[in-house]
C-alpha cells in the first residue's frame, strides 16, 4: 500500500483486524490469573525504609547523607555506550573528602 | 502559628537551610545535626523515589551521580502533590537544563521516556480497541473513523536512539555495547492488560499515531503516515496497535 486510496485502505483495516483476531487471545482467557491490585504503589515507592527491611529511614539517617556536597562522578554505563563523561568532570564541584 | 512553623519546617527539610533552628529548643546535641535527621530522611525519601521512577538515567550516570543530581532537584523542586507517584514531573527537564550532564545529550529523552512509563503505569483503566468493532464499518465510512487512544498511550520521539539505550540499560543485561547515538527514534508506550509495554515504532507510525492522538480521522491519519515515509506498512501498523492496546474505542463522526 504506497498510496492512500479507500480500496487499499479497506483491505488494510479487513487484514490488520483478521491478523489481530487471530493472535489476540480471547479477553476471557486471557484475564485469568491476572488481576489488577488497587492503591498499591510500585515497590519501596511508599515506604519510608528500605524495602527490604535493611535499614530503617533512621538508620539512614544517621548516615552522613547530608554531609558535604556529593562528588558527582561518573560510573555509570554512559561510557560503554560510547557517550561522552567529560562533562561530569572539572566544573568546579569541589571534591569531598569523605566521598559522600 | 502552628502553620507558620509547619511551612519553616518544611522549608528546613527540603533545603539546604536550617531555617527552623531559631525555634528548637535545646536539648542533646547540636541543633544542626538534629535538624539533619529529618532533612536527611525525607530528601534521601525523595531521591529514592526519583531512582524507583528512573532506573534507566541512574544505569547511565552510576548511583552516586544520580543521587547527586536528584538532590539538587529535589532542593530546587520539592513535593507540591501528597503522592509519591506524581512525582518526578520536571525531572526530565531538570536533567536537560542541568550543566553537568550536557555531555549526554540524549539523557533528559531518555528521563522523559521513563516518566511516560511511569504515567503508563498509572494511567486510568479502559478497554482495549475490540477489532470487531473496526470490522463492523462500512469500508465507505473507514476514512472518517476516528481512533482514540488508550488513557496509557505514549508517544515519544527522540534524535536519539532512546528505546536502544533503554533496552541495553535494563538489569538482565550486562554488557552495555556501543550505540551510535545520532540514530532517531520514536518509541510507543502501552499498557495492555496491566503490563505497561514499550516498542519502537517507525517514523511514520510514530506520526499516524500522533495525528491519532490529536483527534484526526483515519483517512487524514494514515495520510500523514504516508507523507513522513512512504513505505508506510499500514497493516501491519494497525495489527500491532490492536494487538498491544494502543488505542480503546473508536468514533465516528
Amino acid at each position: 500500500m504506497s498510496e492512500l486510496n479507500l480500496k487499499t485502505l479497506t483491505a488494510a483495516v479487513a487484514g490488520a483486524v483478521a491478523m489481530a483476531a487471530f493472535v489476540l487471545p480471547s479477553a476471557a482467557s486471557a484475564q485469568q490469573g491476572k488481576e489488577k491490585c488497587y492503591g498499591v504503589s510500585k515497590a519501596g515507592e511508599n515506604q519510608c525504609a528500605a524495602a527490604n527491611g535493611a535499614h530503617s529511614c533512621q538508620a539512614q539517617s544517621k548516615a552522613d547523607f547530608d554531609g558535604n556536597e556529593w562528588k558527582y562522578v561518573e560510573a555509570g554505563s554512559c561510557d560503554k555506550m560510547g557517550g561522552k563523561t567529560q562533562a561530569f568532570q572539572g566544573k568546579g564541584t569541589p571534591m569531598d573528602k569523605k566521598g559522600g | 502559628m502552628l502553620l507558620e512553623l509547619q511551612r519553616t519546617f518544611r522549608a528546613t527539610v527540603t533545603s539546604r537551610d536550617d531555617a527552623v533552628a531559631p525555634l528548637v529548643r535545646a536539648a542533646h546535641g547540636p541543633v544542626s545535626r538534629r535538624i539533619a535527621v529529618y532533612r536527611n530522611t525525607v530528601q534521601k525519601s525523595l531521591i529514592d523515589v526519583l531512582a524507583v521512577a528512573f532506573p534507566v538515567t541512574q544505569r547511565i550516570v552510576g548511583e552516586r551521580f544520580f543521587a547527586a543530581m536528584a538532590r539538587d532537584f529535589v532542593v530546587q523542586h520539592p513535593p507540591r502533590a501528597p503522592q509519591l507517584s506524581l512525582y518526578g514531573d520536571g525531572f526530565a527537564a531538570f536533567i536537560a537544563a542541568h550543566q553537568r550532564t550536557q555531555g549526554l545529550p540524549y539523557l533528559a529523552d531518555v528521563a522523559r521516556l521513563e516518566w511516560a512509563r511511569g504515567e503508563a503505569y498509572f494511567a486510568a483503566d479502559a478497554p482495549a480497541l475490540d477489532p470487531a468493532a473496526l470490522a463492523a464499518i462500512a469500508p465507505d465510512q473507514l476514512v472518517k473513523v476516528k481512533l482514540n487512544p488508550h488513557p496509557a498511550t505514549r508517544l515519544m520521539t527522540s534524535t536519539h536512539p532512546i528505546h536502544r539505550i533503554w533496552a541495553v540499560n535494563q538489569p538482565d543485561v550486562a554488557d552495555v555495547p556501543a550505540i551510535d547515538m545520532n540514530v532517531a527514534e520514536s518509541v510507543l508506550i502501552s499498557r495492555p492488560l496491566y503490563e505497561v509495554h514499550l516498542r519502537k515504532i517507525t517514523q511514520a507510525n510514530g506520526a499516524f499515531v500522533a495525528a491519532c492522538a490529536q483527534g484526526q480521522m483515519l483517512g487524514e491519519a494514515v495520510a500523514q503516515a504516508f507523507v513522513a515515509e512512504p513505505a508506510f506498512d499500514f497493516q501491519a501498523a494497525l495489527q500491532d496497535h490492536l494487538i498491544n492496546g494502543t488505542f480503546t474505542a473508536l468514533t465516528l463522526s
